[in-house]
């Protein structure tokens, strides 16, 4: 039976800064879904993610993940999740081995201390297998390539369990290959599994053909529905502004904006 | 000369300052590795200076009778307190930088504190104030022993058992907290029993020795050593090796052990960058005769030459495709 992933009512939250970086979104989407948030810079795809995950709580309106509300329920929440925050979140002064990152995923969930069981194990090989990066299981993390290091989070929440894949533009700053790589193991595990995906990025062009549902985001919600359902070029004026094109090639119609980079909205 | 050795390392002094050495390293190795981590090196001399301005105001309490039974070392313990909360406050999403300008406002706050109760307490006990700062391994009594014994044997068990949690909670504090660990708990568990470790700690041997072995072993290691356990132990080593050497200087050329112990562990920091140096470089002319080489391919799953593009230059972007 279908239930709600994610829905949002009168959703209004502001920047720690101050700033309104959400106003009055209101949505809802159905499970199972491959989802993605795209929007420009500064639309505010970060921040409704970690509202949805209660790191952030909204000034007015409400964001329900599963059922479970974000300000009331955030522990019920992080039991269902697991994330991949947006790479540079990653703090790389410490010499942390590959496996350990892997094994967080699953270790995160248990109680202290935390000892890693054989399953464990084989399921973190696994994960680094999917993503091409097993033989980098004793490497320390910090001296990995911007895509590895994004391959090997991806690894982590695969490895982890829960209901939910959350990804902070896991593509970002990777190289075309890691890119097509996550992109395609995102995909099967999703259809392999009864797990719910749900990505913010910049750039649906890479996971168009995975995705069930996009959300239009420019602060408010400017569209929903499946990837050729959003592909108006009237919306995507209103997300990208009057920059966005929509040219066709080759018999695929392409949006081409000029916004690029990740959100980078520290709180 | 075997038995002028043996009787000088058995006289209470000497081996009373080689228990306190092993006991700062444990420390070091420790908090020292954990707060290097965490990108917190500054925060030793700021806890330390906290710690004057917390026994300025015990000595005030004392002096004036407002609180007689106000200990000086319960106002040192009570402001390096205070600096972890307000450090860890500042880094509660995890950004390491707003935590060391957390740091030094704290460090001015405590220093203008002490500085203006020094006015009104006598003359004569204010050098018991910089006493906080100045102490010296070779003048260790036993009750200084048994303080930093006690701080070393919480800090391994914390290490023991909790390592995992202060671990993910540098490296990745949202993700930490997104998948349900009450990551503020440990940063601030960290931040606390660290800070009351370097105030007992500078109690006991002085504020040099203190920030010289907490912080350069620790960086140090972390410059070259390649896993979490592995610059553990080597903090360990260079912590005491530093200090023993200091010990062995004093007695032969009449020099201060924490000077001497400083000067070496500061040494083992300029050491491990260089190193740090050449293997980046040999790296890089590997790297270079990899691509030099006709036909040569990226081993299977990685390109490590390969660097971040986010944030770059503002480029047209393809976003969506839709088949016509």
């Amino acid at each position: 039976m279908s239930e709600t992933l994610l829905e949002a009512h009168g959703l209004t939250v502001r920047y720690p800064e101050g700033e309104v970086a959400l106003k009055d979104v209101t949505f809802s989407v159905e499970t199972p879904s491959f989802m993605a948030i795209i929007g420009p810079n500064g639309s505010g795809k970060s921040t409704l993610l970690k509202t949805a995950l209660g790191l952030l709580r909204p000034i007015s309106g409400s964001i329900r993940l599963l059922g479970h509300d974000s300000t009331r329920e955030s522990a019920a929440i992080r039991r269902l999740v697991r994330y991949v925050p947006q790479r540079d979140r990653i703090e790389l002064t410490v010499p942390i081995k590959v496996k350990d990152i892997v094994l967080m995923g699953r270790l995160l969930k248990k109680r202290p201390p935390r000892i890693a069981s054989r399953t464990d194990k084989r399921i973190a090989h696994e994960a680094l297998q999917r993503v091409n990066m097993d033989e980098f299981w004793d490497h320390p993390f910090n001296e990995l390539s911007g895509g590895q290091r994004q391959r090997v989070l991806v690894a982590r929440a695969l490895a982890a369990e829960g209901p939910v894949l959350m990804l902070d533009e896991p593509l970002a700053g990777t190289d075309a290959e890691s890119q097509r790589l996550i992109v395609q193991v995102l995909g099967e595990y999703h259809t392999e599994n009864d797990v719910n995906i749900i990505m913010v990025t910049h750039d649906l062009n890479p996971i168009h053909s995975y995705v069930d549902n996009v959300l239009l985001l420019r602060r408010t919600v400017i569209g929903l529905g499946k990837p050729c359902d959003v592909m108006d070029p009237a919306l995507l004026t209103q997300v990208y502004g009057h920059s966005a094109r929509v040219v066709e090639y080759a018999g695929h119609r392409y949006c081409v904006t000029r916004d690029t980079g990740v959100d980078r909205h520290h709180d | 000369m075997i038995e002028g050795l043996l009787s000088l390392l058995s006289s209470p002094i000497v081996s009373r300052a080689i228990i306190g050495a092993l006991l700062i390293a444990v420390v070091a190795s420790t908090s020292g590795t954990l707060l290097v981590f965490r990108g917190l090196s500054f925060m030793t001399s700021g806890v330390a200076h906290a710690a004057l301005g917390g026994a300025a105001l015990g000595l005030y309490l004392q002096y004036t009778g407002i609180a007689p039974w106000f200990d000086p070392i319960l106002g040192a313990l009570l402001f390096s307190t205070l600096v972890a909360m307000i450090t860890g406050y500042a880094g509660e999403t995890g950004i390491s930088q707003k935590m060391e300008v957390a740091v030094g406002v704290s460090f001015a706050l405590s220093m203008s504190i002490a500085v203006f109760l020094m006015y009104y307490i006598p003359p004569t006990q204010v050098p018991q104030i910089w006493g906080y700062l100045i102490g010296d391994i070779l003048l260790l009594d036993n009750l200084d022993l048994v303080l930093l014994g006690g701080t070393a044997v919480l800090l391994v068990l914390l290490f023991i058992v909790f390592h995992k949690e202060f671990i993910y909670v540098s490296v990745d504090m949202e993700g930490s907290i997104a998948h349900g660990l009450s990551a503020r708990a440990y940063h601030y568990l960290m931040l606390i029993t660290s800070s009351l470790a370097i105030a007992l700690a500078t109690k006991a041997v002085g504020a040099i020795l203190v920030y010289a072995i907490m912080v350069a072993p620790a960086a140090a290691s972390n410059e070259v050593v390649r896993s979490v356990r592995g610059v553990v132990v080597s903090v360990f080593i260079i912590a005491v090796l530093s200090e023993l050497a200091g010990l062995a200087a004093s007695f032969t050329v009449n020099a201060s052990p924490s000077a001497i112990a400083g000067i070496i562990a500061a040494m083992s920091y300029v050491v491990a960058m260089h190193i740090k140096k050449v293997r980046e470089h040999a790296n890089s002319d590997l790297d270079e005769l990899e691509l030099a080489v006709p036909g040569h391919e990226y081993g299977h799953g990685g390109e490590m030459g390969e660097r971040d593009s986010s944030g770059g230059d503002e480029s047209t972007r393809v976003v969506s495709e839709e088949p016509v």
